[in-house]
């Protein structure tokens, strides 16, 4: 039996897989010790532990400990001279307008951050060498003083020549053992000082609190008589052992959009669609990535809470475009939507708990597409009145009736996620219309068709269980790690032969990787350049097709990047200017084999219902269908509602709805 | 003209702010010279047909206030009407509507049905555009002496860039052709996404839905500006800052500003301000104008209002010609930020008077623009970075450390990349400067200190900065910040004071110490909280303890 375990900020999802049957669980989350509520979510599904072969978790728990300042203490060590280079920053401001700015607060007070005489070149040859004695005389004299648990050094041009970093953490090691030291060339071996240094004090912050947190989990396990594998998820949409996870702490920022993000692709490949535009519509926001090819895109920089990480992570915009964002009118008169969000508590009007501002649940439920009585399968009734209430102002304000205003409320959100698609697409060179949307999340389903068409889409996948896909992902993700290496190098025929070798050799060091962390097996590799024009400052990512990796040369590079180049900022394809390389980037991963399905929950035939929906101006009457009642292939004219167990689907005028084979939902505009 | 309904409004005109931030994003990310792709001293935007700004990618403040200005000279000899599929215009000039050399404006028409419904547009401070020395001639006594100059003009794309006369009249000129070509490209390319978008959205809501909602955002911030006026004290209020000194003689260079408060509108007058001067310290009229506007924009509104020409209707300048702030031609104006600094200082000092809980005390606020380069056998090797100092602190927060000042929203460059590009320097230090800032019940931010070690010989520096002998000032009891110095330590020992406007040769081994300073105190220093005295004392960005004094005189 497969499982996956997800700790979302409101409910915990669980998702077990075992030939064709699945159980899907939900538990309210309990935010001070995530794993409480993943066992309470273990307990509450039934499941016999000691039948679980793969357990896959996600968890906010890194994310949290930097969003709260909960990490280990920790020393930074910069060059001599640069101390305050997480204190600098980047010298410029998010927001031109804001006199009371604040920069983004590293997680590390100056008083903890120390500097060491050494300095590399940008060569990586040495210009002052490494001052053992004042190490030793002073900077662990002070180390120990400060009782950290962790230490994280960065020095400059260390991305070139790691050997000043592992001597000094040598010796801090030898002096305060127990105390975890992470350098900068281990988290980051790229150029650029302040990303690096950000990402390793960001890992030596989250290590011991992840370290602590799967210990724990794992000894729950082992007593409760699991005998399986413990995975843990990672930003980058892969896999790795717990074990392992606790070297590499930051990957696992982030990891719950990712899931979503797996499992959505997964789950679409098996209707063979695999150019995908995913969009995840939770309660406070929206999560949208591009998957070309059955693989999301990657982004090669994130960042927390304004501060940088440079590790490769799915490439995953977020807009504040959720179920509970609220509806207002600014003060020029301009009606907007997000990203306030009325949250779980109040929540949306409709919860009855208080809120009293419109959020975009109750303008479904004026329109009609959400009944009050029939919200997440019956378990929770909606006041239905409250959401009209609520809308009135706005209604009254713009002289609207109250399903127009809530109707406006919906095309705002709509327009925001339009826009947070078009910046992974045609912002990137890349058009919707080639891709198929795929909408999960409790809200996902309801906005997908107008969003659809807002781009020009024309096919629509929805999965089955959309509100638990990021479980999903869990279980049906691969293993993977990445490995990149700052190499600047002039773009010829012999920096293409040495950008063959450098793979060759990160290739190796993947695979030992793997084999150390005990997962054997074949493993497929991804290998990107990242190039740019001589003179540029930020490069550009082009992936090497596997088979010309041995045949790599100058012309042949130099014109994939050209092409790049062009389809994201409409110049360069003709430039007549030299090229050079500058980061090598390979990604390993090792496929889990079977993909485990995610059937939808069958009840007997029932008959549909009749609703009425408020739609472009005019109430229509429709069929409302039970998703767990739909045969295969039956095809459903719009308009009509298809409601699920944690999603309800909206099929507009125009479109045709057919569950496939796959269990998959697929919505097609006609002609 | 059509009436818009909300919908068509929130969603055109977010789509129009949208393409404006996404043709910034990638002006700086396809560019090439260190001051636009690490520095990111460059803006873009989308223009109506009339030449009034409607979105703008918000990246340098003092680019983005008169781009209509700048692009009002273009149409004024290039009619609208007569413009064709193409074309691009052209303007750098500081006496018709541009500010200084360096940022070289150029407007895209956008062409939907064979009419213009709009400008893509884009600014980038370009390296080196020629001139007496290279990236920055502080002895130019003229604006010839400057660079380059294009008055507002027009050219075909095809026929005059890309190979053209004009392109190569440019490659003639400066002295780094290869990235101040590329950054002329990355600026067209720029300028091609929004004519792309803004054509994209005509085809999705139709022509005349574009333009009404352009007009619309204009008059929506002017609403919401207004609205904010309104909710101000009424009166008359008066500040005054002062520009150093010219960099010849020691008198400092005095700005008034006059500003009063009627009902929904605010009207600025600087007479009293000093004559123009013999060197670069000169403010165009659009850059006095941007830098009253920034001002009271940051004051009187909250950051998400949108900055467009509607936002610039409720507020008048008058600016005496022949001023500081209004120089007759040739006066040189490269170093025009810092008197534009002091004009942002007085008025917010002004407005002190009228809204303390919305201003903020004297920062820094200074551009610093320190300059090496270097003539190898390759050719010229030119390195130019801004430097900022610390904020003023306000009645509720510290003042930012060590960022770029208010006008302006430079990055630094990563010191690994200028290891990688540069062979002639390396920066050896790069430190918040403890107690430059002013006390008071919250302090001004830290300045900071940059180390410059010199690796080769016949390396030549030049630098503007200011603020090395007044220091700025606090409110309601703050104390000020300290002020700034630049010394070359040279190899032999000896100590070289430089003054804030200076250039000098330089050899190997010597070492450049900058120090900007830090923000002035907002309140007295006695009602410090003292839990952030005792952080300040841990983390060693005081070396003092107020207190001390205070206990002493005490017993």
């Amino acid at each position: 039996m497969r499982v996956g375990v997800e700790v979302g900020g409101t409910f915990t999802d669980l998702v077990a897989v075992e030939g064709g049957r699945i159980v899907v669980t939900k538990v309210p989350s309990t935010p001070r010790s995530p794993d409480v509520g993943a066992f309470a979510a273990l307990t509450a599904s039934g499941i016999d532990l000691s039948r679980i072969k793969d357990l896959g978790h996600g968890s906010t728990v890194a994310t949290n400990a930097v969003l709260e300042r909960k990490g280990a203490a920790v020393a930074f060590i910069a060059t001599q001279g640069f101390r305050d280079l997480l204190f600098m920053q980047r010298h410029d401001r998010r927001n031109i307008y804001d006199l009371f700015y604040a920069k983004p607060a590293p997680p590390v007070r100056r008083k903890d951050c120390f500097e060491t005489p050494e300095r590399l070149r940008a060569d990586g040859s040495v210009e002052t060498p490494l001052d053992e004695a004042a190490i030793r005389a002073k900077l662990i004299p002070a180390l120990k003083a400060g009782d950290y648990r962790a230490v994280a050094i960065c020095l400059l041009n260390a991305y070139a020549n790691p050997d000043h970093e592992q001597r000094l953490a040598a010796l801090i090691t030898e002096a305060l053992p127990g105390v975890l030291v992470t350098c900068s060339h281990q988290v980051a071996r790229e150029f650029r000082e302040f990303e690096r240094a950000s990402t390793t004090l960001l890992s030596a912050y989250v290590q011991p609190v992840i370290d602590g947190y799967l210990h724990r989990f794992e000894a729950k396990l082992a007593d409760a008589g699991f005998t399986g594998r413990f995975t843990v998820m990672q930003s980058n949409g892969g896999r790795l052992p717990a074990e392992a996870m606790r070297q590499s702490a930051i990957t696992a920022l982030y990891s719950g959009p990712a899931a979503g993000v797996v499992g959505a692709t997964r789950q679409a490949a098996r209707s063979g669609y695999k150019d995908l535009i995913t969009f995840d519509m939770g309660g406070t926001s929206t999560d949208v990535c591009l998957v070309q090819d059955g693989r999301p895109s990657l982004a090669s920089e994130s960042e927390i809470d304004g501060l940088p990480i440079r590790t490769p992570v799915l490439d995953i915009v977020s807009v504040g475009a959720g179920g509970g964002s609220i509806a207002w009118v600014d003060d020029g008169g301009m009606l907007r939507v997000g990203p306030q969000s009325a949250g779980a508590d109040p929540g949306p009007a409709c919860y009855g708990k208080g809120g009293i501002e419109p959020a975009t649940t109750d303008a479904h439920i004026v329109i009609g597409t959400i009944r009050p009585g029939a919200f997440l399968g019956g378990r929770m009734t909606l006041d239905g009145e409250a959401a009209r209430l609520a809308f009135e102002p706005i209604a009254a304000r713009f002289g609207l009736g109250i399903e127009q205003a809530a109707s406006s409320a919906l095309q705002l959100a709509d327009a925001n996620i339009v826009r947070a698609i078009q910046l992974v697409s045609t912002e990137r060179g890349r058009d919707p219309r080639d891709y198929a949307l795929v909408p999960f999340g409790g809200a996902g389903p309801l906005h997908a068709a107008r969003i659809a068409e807002e781009l020009g889409i024309s096919t629509i996948v929805v999965p089955p269980n959309a509100g638990v896909i990021s479980a999903y992902g869990l279980v049906a993700s691969d293993y993977t790690k990445f490995d990149a290496v700052t190499r600047k190098m002039k773009l010829d025929d012999a920096a293409a032969a040495e950008a063959g070798k450098t793979f060759a050799e990160m290739r190796a060091r993947l695979a030992a990787q793997f084999a150390d962390m005990k997962l054997p097996g074949d493993l497929d590799y991804i290998h990107t350049l990242e190039m740019r024009f001589v003179g540029q400052a930020f490069e550009v990512g082009v992936e090497i097709p596997p088979d010309r990796l041995g045949s790599l040369d100058g012309a042949y590079l130099s014109g994939l990047f050209a092409d790049a180049h062009h389809r994201t900022f409409m110049h360069g394809a003709t430039l007549d200017r030299a090229v050079e390389i500058v980061t090598l980037r390979v990604g390993a991963t090792l496929p889990i084999g079977t993909v485990p399905r995610l059937d939808r929950e069958k009840l007997a035939g029932r008959a549909p219902g009749q609703a009425k929906i408020f739609h472009d101006e005019a109430w229509l009457d429709c069929a409302r269908y039970t998703a767990e009642a739909l045969a295969p292939g039956q095809k459903i004219i719009g308009p009509a509602v298809i409601e699920g167990y944690t999603a309800t689907t909206w099929v507009p005028p125009g479109w045709t709805a057919e569950l496939d084979p796959a269990d998959n939902l697929i919505l097609r505009r006609s002609a | 003209m059509i009436q818009l309904g909300p919908i068509d409004y929130a969603v055109i005109s977010q789509a129009l702010i949208a393409s404006a931030r996404e043709m910034g994003v990638k002006l700086i990310r396809s560019a090439y010279s260190t001051i636009l792709r690490e520095a990111r001293d460059g803006s873009a935007g989308l223009m109506d047909r009339f030449g009034n700004t409607v979105a703008q990618a918000e990246l340098i403040p003092m680019q983005l206030g008169p781009i209509g200005e700048t692009l009002r000279a273009c149409l004024r000899r290039h009619p609208v009407e007569t413009l064709e599929e193409g074309d691009f215009l052209i303007n750098n000039d500081p006496f018709e509507g541009g500010q200084h050399i360096p940022d070289v404006f150029i407007f895209t028409p956008i062409f939907v049905a064979g009419r213009v419904v709009g400008f893509g547009a884009s600014v980038a401070h370009h390296l080196d555009l020629g001139g007496g020395a290279p990236g920055l001639n502080i002895h130019a006594s003229d604006v010839y002496q400057e660079g380059l100059r294009f008055p507002p003009s027009k050219y075909d794309f095809q026929r005059d860039w890309n190979g053209g006369s004009f392109e190569r009249l440019v490659t003639a000129n400066v002295r780094v052709p290869d990235l101040t070509i590329g950054d002329f490209n990355a600026q067209f390319a720029a300028n091609a996404i929004g004519v792309m978008r803004v054509k994209q959205l005509c085809e999705r809501y139709g022509t005349d839905k574009v333009e009404a909602a352009m007009k619309d955002m204009q008059d929506y911030s002017e609403r919401r500006v207004r609205a904010a006026i309104a909710l101000a004290p009424k009166g008359t209020f008066y500040g005054e800052d002062a520009v150093d000194d010219d960099g010849l003689t020691d008198e400092p260079l005095v700005v008034k500003a006059k500003v009063t408060i009627s009902e929904d509108s605010v009207e600025i007058d600087f007479e009293g301000t000093c004559a123009q001067v013999k060197r670069n310290l000169n403010c165009p009229y659009s850059s006095t104008l941007s830098a009253a506007l920034s001002c009271v924009k940051s004051v009187l509104t909250s950051p998400d209002i949108p900055y467009n020409e509607g936002m610039a209707r409720p507020i008048t300048i008058k600016v005496p010609y022949g001023s500081l702030l209004n120089p007759r031609p040739p006066a040189p104006v490269r170093a025009r930020m810092i008197p534009a600094y002091r004009v942002f200082n007085a008025v917010m000092k002004a407005l002190a008077q009228a809204l303390p809980d919305k201003v903020i005390a004297t920062g820094f606020d200074c551009t610093t623009a320190f300059c090496l380069s270097h003539l190898g056998e390759k050719g010229y090797s030119v390195y130019l970075e801004i430097f900022g100092g610390g904020y003023g602190a306000s009645r509720g927060t510290d003042g930012c450390d060590a960022v770029d000042s208010p006008l302006s929203n430079c990055s630094n460059a990563p010191v690994e990349s200028l290891d990688i590009d540069y062979d002639f320097f390396r920066i050896v230090g790069y430190e918040l400067a403890p107690d430059s800032f002013g006390l008071g019940a919250r302090r001004g931010g830290a300045g900071f200190t940059r180390h410059c070690e010199i690796l080769r010989d016949d390396v030549q520096l030049a630098i503007y900065s200011d603020r090395f002998r007044l220091a700025p000032q606090g409110l309601l009891g703050g104390e000020p910040g300290q002020r700034g110095y630049c010394r070359v330590h040279r190899a032999n020992g000896t100590v070289e004071e430089l003054r804030s406007k200076a250039a000098i040769d330089l050899a190997k081994g010597d070492i450049v110490e900058m120090f900007v300073g830090g923000g002035a105190g907002f309140g007295r220093v006695e009602e410090r909280p003292d839990a952030m005295i005792d952080r300040d004392l841990a983390d060693g960005l005081l070396t003092r303890d107020p207190r001390a004094a205070r206990k002493l005189a005490a017993e």
